[in-house]
């Protein structure tokens, strides 16, 4: 099923090339790409030219003198992979001299590398021991000398060790940080004999710059950079392709086992998002799949004050189904409902979504995407026609200004950063909207040109600056928009946002941003060949959430950047399958594809299908469901892979809300803050265990597959329609591609897709349909999906909350690299090495006013609640501003955040809360 | 924009106070606030919702912005 032989290394990487050559390749000819490597070019004639230093997702570098070949007319053996095929070309990679001299060249590696192959964790599968193979080396003639062979490890970070006695210096570990990853914290420090790789200034691999995204691991072709799941478990013998469970990059894997046992997981070099690429998350921070915190049965109890009971599933889901049908029966059929997750698969999502609506009679079904993403549904949808971003990642390769606005990828996105910051590294130009100075500001190799540091909850006012000065200098690109769009939104929009009230200098007082900074970033915005917006939540989760999408819609249409390569407004999703569980039907008001429930003819397709009546009014979103719980009006819920007693805002009235239930149903991996008010908890199924299909941010299908069996015994699939049925409603399925199927079957976006395709092509981006079966990697291209684009006025309303004498600073949350969201998952690992805690971020002038030092704890009070943190004096947020995170339960972030939220969608507004920070003598919450 | 006058009012009917002058204070096109309101309260809100704000308007008229008055004899007439 699954093809494994494509993670083949051709040496060197692949060339683009409109011309043509053909080149004599021991003595067969061959068509490549000019400027191909002669190493690749070989490779693909199945001529493998030993190597050491060279691997295809580097730069050819050409220091192993290994790859040497004879090509006829020109003298010396020239080194393989720097050597660019020409016309006619005629080359020798198999010769006696060729032989004698990589055997020579082998022999000195080999004299200062230790005899150890058999009790090597890289036995079997390192490339020096290959090549020595390969060149037939079977003695050393040199005598013992000075040599490495007793330099010292370094096992400073969890997950991998650096063994320097083993290091041939051949630079890949650099390259690859350099290169692939972009962050640069590996060097070769001295000279000649002495050089070895070195972190940072020297330093332990943990105390460097290093992120720890398993680059350099990958990339070392010894056992020098080793994972230590190798060292600990052995060699992995087979291989199952899956897909990641953490951010919505959706990065490919390969996971590497010993019988069930996962020793590893590889990124997939095929992978559509990822490209060989990942982070430490997905490389490495897996392993509370295993955790001894997992529950693996079912559990009941008749009251949240009684202690949890052991069951089988048949005596939990009874024990469910009787209680959500006596609310039902005493309450009405709207007194309950269903939350989706984003980190399930979209079959998974689907089912829940059918169950509620058919099983449970209702559409009081949402998804944790209300708390996110939302508003991009929303606004996306208004102005272009769907909610979904309009480019691949790869897009950003062609990019010439890139505008990240309240996205910090390098943490949040890490593998789309690094993609990112190769193009910033190749020339383009940077914008930056973000209240804090994230390391995309300033990196190496890397300076944002303009970074527009504005007061949070100002984003609206910002982009109708920026629009402001495109509209009033003249930057519009009317040729696009008289045929793109539609022409009197347009008349209106341009009418809109001349207003003088929209100008920069109006604006300043309320960004905080100098009119001339807003000016200068609209024209480079509008200049650019190719124009490209990333933003994330620190876009959505406003009061304006909608508002700004829109608006950034609008600023893409206005200049044309919309419709090819290089362009387009993208949001960077935060869970993994945010857009597949958006996708599969999961908001109240909508179907899977997006069609409201009121469409009679969409209704009668469900109805049809599933042999139940559907509901043509909306049902309740999220924060409705709990507004109406603690009014004694909603009663029954069932909670898919969802902590909103850790993840939503105002934590006191979430708790509240739960625990005015009679039936809270949790399905997880683990008890959480939420199942502390639940009666039934379902126990599910990490990725590793899943069958089925997530849909990254670039709307990619790829594969989940069960890398071991599930430890609960069940899908979740197979709980939710043993809960349905329960219920009174027949929900049979044998395997989740006949979900698959049946959502192919009811939703035009994704009419094509299969797992039987999948599994062929390895991803798809929506649509897929007739009209495009292999998908559609950038959307809009001849028109909107809409028809003509809509531009939307979008008039800036200052939100409600603002600092205050009482709460003179504006609170903003955010992510850190080594943890995800509410911390379920990477706090049940190593990662936690980097984030044992999370910490208030404060300016300096701040924390000096109120007699606060780095490291002291201090209390933070809004309207809403308090909580206690430790303060880091920092100057990446500007005065005025604090900044914390909301990884670990203790810290209580959401108990100070508030019930504002998006207009249009409800999305909490968690990125501004405005708070008194004082200094707290106590130690511990 | 959606403050909510001191009367009697329970969280969630507070929050639905809210929520809907807040729509009013948002809704993009400023010439047509009260049909938007109407459209985006028949799209999103569940129909007890709607019933709820309608009685919230019956019994609290002052805590509701003029637009929203205005939206909700829209949709009692639709």
């Amino acid at each position: 099923m699954t093809v494994l032989d494509d993670q083949h290394d051709l040496g060197t990487p692949r060339v683009d090339s409109d011309t043509i050559v053909t080149v004599l390749i021991d003595g067969r000819p061959l068509e490549v790409p000019e400027g191909t490597s002669i190493m690749r070019a070989a490779a693909q004639a199945g001529t493998q030219v030993p190597k050491l230093c060279a691997t295809d997702s580097l730069a050819a570098f050409g220091s192993c003198r290994l790859c040497l070949v004879e090509v006829d007319g020109k003298p010396g053996t020239p080194a393989s992979c720097t050597t660019p095929c020409s016309e006619g070309m005629s080359v020798r990679t198999q010769t006696p001299r060729l032989d004698k001299l990589r055997k020579g060249v082998m022999e000195l590696y080999i004299s200062d590398h230790p005899l150890d192959c058999l009790t090597c964790p890289a036995n079997g599968d390192c490339e020096l021991q290959d090549m020595a193979g390969v060149v037939g080396l079977r003695d050393v003639r040199y005598p013992d000398g000075a040599n490495h062979l007793d330099a010292p490890k370094d096992e400073s970070n969890p997950y991998f060790t650096f063994d320097e006695s083993k290091c041939i210096a051949c630079s890949r570990c650099v390259r690859a940080c350099d290169e692939v990853q972009g962050t640069f914290a590996l060097t070769i420090a001295g000279r000649g004999f002495g050089s070895k790789v070195a972190a940072s200034d020297g330093v332990p691999f943990l105390e460097s710059e290093c992120v720890s995204c398993g680059a350099c691991v990958q990339a070392c072709p010894t056992a020098t950079l080793q994972e230590k799941s190798v060292i600990d478990l052995g060699v992995p013998t087979r291989k199952v392709k899956t897909t990641c469970a953490y951010c919505g990059v959706g990065c490919s894997f390969v996971a590497e086992l010993r019988g069930d046992e996962l020793v590893r997981m590889v990124p997939d070099k095929t992978g559509g998002a990822n490209a060989g690429h990942s982070c430490v998350k997905g490389r490495f921070a897996w392993g509370y799949a295993g955790h001894e915190d997992r529950v693996t049965a079912p559990l009941i109890r008749e009251s949240i004050d009684d202690e949890w009971k052991v069951v089988s599933w048949d005596e939990a889901i009874g024990f469910a189904a009787d209680r959500l049908k006596s609310i039902q029966s005493e309450f009405g059929v709207d007194s309950i409902g269903g939350i989706t997750s984003s980190r399930c698969t979209n079959e998974e999502v689907y089912v829940v979504q059918k169950m509620v609506r058919a099983a449970f009679g209702t559409n009081n079904v949402d998804t944790c995407a209300r708390v996110c993403h939302s508003p991009t549904g929303y606004g996306l949808k208004q102005t272009f026609g769907t909610s979904a971003g309009t480019q691949d990642f790869k897009s950003v390769e062609k990019a010439d200004v890139i505008m990240v606005i309240g996205a910090n990828p390098t943490d949040a996105h890490p593998v789309f950063a690094s993609r990112m910051k190769r193009r910033l590294r190749e020339g383009a130009e940077l914008i930056v909207v973000d209240p804090r100075t994230i390391d995309l500001v300033r990196s190496a190799h890397i300076e944002a040109s303009h970074h527009l540091q504005l007061m949070p909850g100002t984003n609206v006012a910002i982009v109708n600056a920026m629009g402001h000065v495109i509209a009033t200098e003249g930057w519009v690109d009317r040729a696009f928009i008289e045929q793109r769009c539609d022409s009197e939104s347009f008349r209106a929009w341009e009418e809109f946002i001349r207003l003088p009230e929209n100008s920069p200098e109006a604006l300043e007082d309320a960004t905080g941003v100098p009119a001339d900074q807003v000016r200068a970033a609209a024209r480079a915005f509008a200049l650019a060949s190719n124009a490209a917006i990333y933003y994330g939540l620190g876009v959505t989760e406003h009061s304006q959430g909608s508002t700004m999408v829109m608006a950034m819609a609008n600023l893409a249409m206005a200049t044309g950047n919309i419709g090819r390569e290089g362009v387009g407004v993208n949001p960077l999703r935060g869970q993994n399958n945010v857009q597949g569980a958006c996708d599969m039907g999961s908001f109240p008001h909508e179907f899977s594809g997006y069609r409201h429930v009121s469409d009679e003819t969409v209704r009668e397709q469900f109805e049809a299908l599933w042999g139940a009546q559907m509901r043509s009014d909306p049902g309740m979103r999220i924060p409705n469901m709990l507004d109406a719980a603690t009014v004694g009006e909603f009663k029954g819920i069932y909670i898919q892979g969802e902590d909103i007693a850790q993840s939503d805002p105002n934590t006191d009235h979430v708790t509240e809300a739960l625990r005015a239930m009679d039936c809270v149903i949790v399905q997880d991996l683990f008890l959480n803050e939420t199942s502390k008010f639940a009666h039934v908890f379902l126990p599910g199924t990490s990725f590793l265990e899943k069958d089925g299909t997530f849909t990254n941010a670039e709307r990619r299908i790829n594969r989940v597959r069960p890398v071991m069996p599930s430890r609960t015994g069940l899908a979740e699939w197979e709980v939710t329609c043993a809960l349905a049925k329960a219920m009174g409603y027949d929900m049979d399925y044998h395997t989740s591609s006949q979900i698959m199927d049946e959502i192919a079957a009811v939703t035009p976006t994704f009419s094509g897709v299969s797992f039987e395709l999948l599994d062929t092509v390895g991803s798809i981006q929506w649509p897929c349909n007739e009209k495009a079966p292999l998908g559609t990697p950038v959307m809009h291209v001849d028109e909107f999906v809409r028809g003509k684009g809509q531009f939307i006025t979008t008039p800036f309303v200052p939100t409600d909350e603002r600092s205050t004498r009482k709460f003179p600073l504006l609170l903003t949350t955010g992510r850190i690299l080594s943890q995800y969201n509410v911390g379920a998952q990477t706090r049940r690992t190593n990662n936690v090495v980097w984030h044992a805690e999370d910490v208030l971020d404060m300016h300096e002038a701040d924390a000096q006013a109120r007699g606060i030092c780095d490291g002291d704890w201090a209390e933070i009070t809004s309207r809403a609640g308090n909580t206690r943190l430790r303060v880091r004096v920092s100057d990446d947020i500007p005065a005025g501003v604090v900044y914390t995170t909301f990884h670990h339960p203790v810290s209580g972030t959401n108990v100070i955040t508030t019930d504002n939220s998006d207009w249009a969608t409800n999305c909490p507004e968690y990125k501004v809360t405005a708070v008194e920070v004082r200094p707290s003598s106590k130690i511990s919450v | 924009m959606s403050t909510v006058p001191d009367v009697d009012l329970n969280y969630d009917q507070a929050h639905l106070v809210k929520m809907v002058n807040q729509i009013a204070a948002n809704v993009p096109n400023r010439h047509e606030v009260p049909e938007q309101v109407a459209a985006h309260l028949r799209s999103f809100w569940t129909p007890e919702m709607q019933r709820d704000i309608q009685a919230i308007e019956r019994d609290y008229p002052e805590v509701l912005v003029h637009q929203v008055h205005v939206a909700l004899e829209i949709l009692r007439r639709s």
